[in-house]
């Protein structure tokens, strides 16, 4: 076997060389296409269209009321019915406060008691007020509120 | 510093003999025929890598068997790319396993000692053919409904146990859920640890006993 000389690239560091570049060239068409198709699905952004949750007239002043409607949603390969739920709230009879129903403490959801006055979280005893504030336990910040319109008594709701 | 590490290692590891049993071993002066075993390594491997993706999408289910492989093939980034690897790999993965089995038969390269090698070899050939055979009627289309039909059907003419085999394979008389699900959990999980287990013993013995020269006329 012929020696390499001094300063030249010999044929075994040639060969590992060249072995090493085609790796990593096969390994960068395989790795980098993985990851876009790994990552793709969570770079989707739902969608921005308003929602119709009905006629505000069961609204009473002063009272959370809940709305919920159905939802179609094209998740994956699956188009799926999904409920979606949020409490009305109106201390005018004229503009209305939409708030989620979601805890923001860990994501479950909230229910309005009337008898004691508040909104309860039953997984960690968060505790909301009517408008939305944290009255007690863990929740860091006041339930979500959705960008809401009324046209001909009709509430519409703007999925943030 | 680097140096430093890598010998480290080796210290608790002693992955440099290893290495230097799998790759610095002496072989003899061969021809590139000699390649085809390490190529169907190669595709053997970009079939795991690629059928591992697939799975984190696909659903072995009756009702949305065919709309996950659609959404993986037409909605996610390189969806396309990574099923056509797969659905390529698995024929060019028969191709050169019949290629390499081709060249040790004619080589007389399964003579001793080298019978273990070969009968290992064997196996893994039939479990390629498995592969092909399961993986066939994931999509669910209507290709692949019928040739599952027509390919059990063929084990249910055999004598005797014909019967038997076809309502084992299918689980039951017809092509249902089960068939689906036992022919994906085949095809990802038994199948699979088979061919890791033989690929392993395989290499064990290739690299105990070494490779065939090339057959010369020529007594030495």
């Amino acid at each position: 076997m012929d020696k390499p000389q001094e300063g030249k690239m010999g044929r075994r560091d040639f060969m590992k060389a060249v072995i090493a570049g085609v790796s990593g060239l096969i390994g960068a068409a395989i790795g980098l296409p993985a990851i876009a198709y790994v990552v793709g699905p969570a770079l989707q952004k739902g969608t921005d269209e308003w929602i119709r949750l009905g006629s505000v007239n069961k609204v009473e002043v002063n009272i959370p009321t809940l709305f919920k409607t159905i939802i179609e949603k094209q998740t994956g390969w699956i188009n799926a019915e999904e409920e979606f739920s949020v409490y009305v709230l109106t201390t005018n009879g004229r503009d209305f406060v939409v708030m989620s129903n979601i805890c923001t403490h860990l994501g479950c959801r909230v229910r309005w008691i009337p008898d004691k006055d508040g909104f309860f979280c039953p997984c960690h005893n968060g505790v909301f007020a009517k408008d939305g504030n944290v009255v007690s336990g863990p929740p860091p910040r006041p339930l979500d509120r959705f960008e809401s319109k009324v046209e001909d008594s009709v509430l519409f709701v703007k999925r943030g | 510093m680097f140096l430093n590490l890598v010998n480290w290692l080796d210290d608790r590891f002693g992955w440099r003999a290893i290495w230097e049993a799998i790759f610095l071993r002496k072989i003899p002066h061969v021809n590139w025929f000699y390649t085809l075993g390490s190529a169907t390594l190669f595709l053997a491997i970009l079939q795991g890598v690629t059928g591992i993706l697939l799975t984190l999408y696909y659903v072995p289910t009756p009702d949305h068997a065919y709309d996950s492989v659609v959404y993986i093939s037409t909605q996610l980034p390189a969806g396309w790319f990574i099923r056509g690897l797969h659905h390529w790999g698995a024929s060019a993965m028969v191709v050169v396993t019949v290629a390499h089995l081709l060249r040790v038969f004619f080589y007389g390269a399964y003579k001793y000692p080298r019978e273990a090698t070969w009968i290992t070899g064997v196996f893994l050939f039939l479990i390629v053919i498995g592969f092909g055979f399961t993986g066939y009627l994931l999509p669910w289309d209507q290709k692949a409904y019928w040739a599952t039909t027509v390919g059990t059907q063929i084990a249910g003419v055999a004598p005797v146990v014909g019967d038997w085999m076809l309502r084992i394979a299918r689980g039951g008389d017809e092509l249902s859920a089960v068939t689906l699900a036992r022919f994906f959990g085949t095809h990802i999980w038994v199948l699979p640890a088979s061919l890791a287990t033989l690929v392993f013993v395989h290499l064990y013995l290739v690299i105990r006993i070494g490779i065939t020269a090339v057959p010369s006329r020529e007594e030495e």
